[in-house]
């Protein structure tokens, strides 16, 4: 099983992570390829946002190792994360509401404009129309639907099309990883739609994506394969077209008894 | 232009609305208010119920009340931007008066020590930046709220500038000094540098269009642009047309237009002035990006500092004194405060502009001028301008974003 996908672009293996008492992540395994959606799912505890921390730098492994294409890397922080093309979009998306949405697409590293380098970069002007053309390109790529324009404020946008450009900011920033943390938890129906459409955009620019959710429903409709942790330690990972969502619940909530199959 | 969809003119207005002159309109609207008011409603009103009266005399609408008005709000003005700066962060600074007290005194007694006026103005800006920096170092790197510091800071200063000015007066005859309030920009040059103004904005605003259609970029429609001038024209030129008309356009209010223009540049146009409204409007945000928030912090104090330090420079200036009331003692702190705050940045960071605050300082200006001519009292002018305050501050909590996420 998981023998006909393609090769993992980012693979981790053996992550152990202890935080105190509380052995938090044993011995698990995970990978995901270019052109995928991985769900990542457990019960409350199991070490979903863990795993996630981990993989995007902000939690460093206490043991462990990382592969990029079958080479052997390091992530002990968030900037070792995105210089790797790694990038994660929390739940609470961190978006700044009173900057606009090319603002918001660039911020921390705005573009400057050539001529000035006779004054520190943070006093350099922007270029602000560059700044528009990026954003412009990020939010066309992703198809954004009804986002009227890249100089609207990001406090009047729905939860969908903020959940979008966060999606957008992970994606300029050169990223062939984008880590999803709960993405449509606190949205509507239509909005949730919006944000699945983003998604399989992502997969479809040959992007790979890891997939947190606690909705089964979702996933049958974008994932294409699903991994379940339990307890910190891997249940199973399966592609979705050969498993039940009652196979997935019973595998989140008791574990599986012949699980050795599936145990790295 | 497009039949099929033609704007109405409020979406145009509306479109308007939405440009950096767009938030100018709220404070000249309550500048408008108050000087109807002051300036028309008052005299009418005295001249129908004085029967002894002989004509209409419109005191306060006069240029050289006007003027004076002018150089009485450059102070506020001026420690008004530097506050504004911190409130973008989300802060406040409560020291800036006692700041620009501290280096008002300072100035003085150089000046009495025979150091060159201009070495001594250059020592109490870097004073004055000393000062804000070491307030925004505990708040950024010790944590301790800006209020409770620049409390301190409030306190701690005021001491200062008793120790600096144990009688509490200093007179400063200095000519360097003096000159930045006294030299005048004669009539023409000042509308010729109005006009270089105008004429700079609309090469700047064309030079945008022209990019932007380059780049396949959305437009500001026509009127847009041309609003724009409009309005930028009617200020400039209706500021200095009456100053011209009493005396002429002052150095300081140039200098202060010239400063406010430096820090308005810094705050909206550079990556560090962007940084200043991510940590104002997301402070979490603006650290996963990679932001130095603490670094932004201590700056941001800084210029504070150094707007205090100009501020105090001024006042010497314009009074030809210093004194612990004109600055430290009096109402200097929150009349800045609340020119920043009229003008319509916010409380809770992330929202204003630098400009605003002179439009603010001229509403605080203009009603403790008119209250004067109208022979209030302190009593009364403490109250009015206390409600004026609280309006500002209720409308900005109210314009707040409702979907925002509490802090």
């Amino acid at each position: 099983m998981g023998n006909s996908t393609p090769p993992p672009h980012l693979r981790v293996s053996r992550i152990h992570k202890r935080f105190g008492g509380v052995q938090a992540l044993t011995n698990v395994d995970f990978e995901v390829a270019r052109g995928e959606v991985m769900a990542l799912v457990g019960d409350n505890g199991a070490g979903k946002s863990t795993l996630m921390k981990i993989l995007a730098g902000a939690y460093t492994a206490d043991e462990g190792q990382f592969w990029m294409d079958d080479r052997q890397v390091t992530v002990n922080s968030p900037n070792d994360a995105a210089d790797l093309g790694i990038q994660i979009v929390y739940q609470d998306l961190a978006l700044c509401e009173n900057l606009d949405v090319s603002a918001n697409l660039s911020l921390g590293a705005e573009p400057v404009r050539p001529g000035w380098g006779f004054v520190p970069r943070m006093l350099r002007p922007i270029d602000e129309l560059a700044m528009e053309v990026k954003a412009k390109k990020a939010t066309d790529q992703l198809e954004v639907r009804t986002l009227k324009s890249v100089r609207a404020k990001v406090g009047g946008l729905s939860g969908g099309q903020r959940q979008a450009i966060a999606i957008a900011r992970a994606v300029g920033a050169e990223s062939s990883v984008v880590l999803l943390d709960e993405p449509t938890a606190a949205l509507g129906v239509a909005q949730t739609g919006q944000v699945l459409d983003v998604v399989k955009r992502l997969r479809d620019t040959n992007h790979a994506v890891v997939y947190i959710s606690h909705n089964l429903r979702e996933i049958f409709k974008i994932a294409d394969r699903i991994c379940v942790l339990r307890h910190g330690n891997n249940v199973a990972t399966w592609n979705i077209a050969d498993v039940s969502a009652d196979e997935i619940v019973v595998a989140m909530t008791r574990g599986l008894d012949e699980g050795s199959d599936f145990a790295a | 232009m497009q039949p099929e969809s033609r704007p109405s003119l409020v979406d145009r207005l509306r479109e308007l609305r939405q440009t950096r002159f767009g938030a100018f309109v709220p404070v000249l609207l309550a500048l408008a208010v108050i000087w109807t008011y002051f300036g028309l409603a008052v005299p009418i009103w005295e001249y129908w119920t004085n029967p002894d009266a002989e004509s209409l005399r419109f005191i306060f609408l006069s240029p050289r009340n006007i003027y004076n008005l002018f150089m009485q709000s450059a102070v506020i003005a001026t420690l008004a931007v530097g506050i504004t700066v911190v409130l973008l962060l989300g802060d406040i600074d409560l020291s800036a008066a006692a700041t620009a007290g501290v280096c008002a005194a300072l100035l003085g007694v150089l000046v009495l020590q025979g150091v060159p006026a201009w070495l001594a103005c250059l020592v109490v800006m870097v004073v004055g930046v000393f000062m804000g920096a070491a307030q925004g170092l505990l708040v950024a790197y010790v944590g301790i709220p800006s209020f409770v510091v620049t409390l301190a800071g409030l306190l701690g200063y005021q001491g200062l500038m008793q120790k600096i000015l144990p009688t509490g007066n200093l007179n400063i005859g200095d000519p360097f000094v003096r000159s930045i309030a006294r030299v005048l920009i004669p009539d023409l040059w000042g509308l010729v540098l109005a006009a270089l103004l105008v004429l700079l904005l609309i090469a700047a605003l064309l030079r945008r269009q022209t990019l932007r259609r380059a780049m396949g970029l959305e437009l500001d429609t026509q009127i847009v642009v041309w609003g724009q001038v409009v309005f930028f024209a009617a200020l400039v030129f209706g500021a200095v047309i009456t100053m011209n008309s009493y005396r002429s356009l002052p150095l300081m209010i140039l200098l202060l237009v010239a400063l406010t223009a430096l820090v308005g540049w810094v705050t909206t146009s550079t990556p560090f002035g962007r940084s200043i409204f991510a940590v104002g409007g997301n402070a979490e945000s603006a650290r996963r990006v990679g932001m130095n928030v603490r670094r932004i912090r201590v700056a941001c104090f800084g210029i504070v500092g150094l707007m205090a330090a100009i501020g105090g420079i001024f006042g010497a200036s314009r009074f030809g004194s210093v004194s612990y009331t004109a600055f430290a003692g009096g109402s200097l702190l929150l009349e800045s405060i609340g020119a920043a705050v009229i003008g319509g940045t916010s409380l809770f960071g992330g929202r204003g502009s630098v400009w605003n605050a002179i439009l603010g300082a001229l509403v605080i200006g203009s009603l403790g001028n008119g209250l004067d001519l109208s022979g209030a009292s302190a009593a009364d002018k403490l109250m009015f301008s206390g409600a004026i305050l609280l309006l500002a501050v209720a409308i900005d909590a109210l314009s707040r974003p409702p979907t925002g996420s509490v802090r």
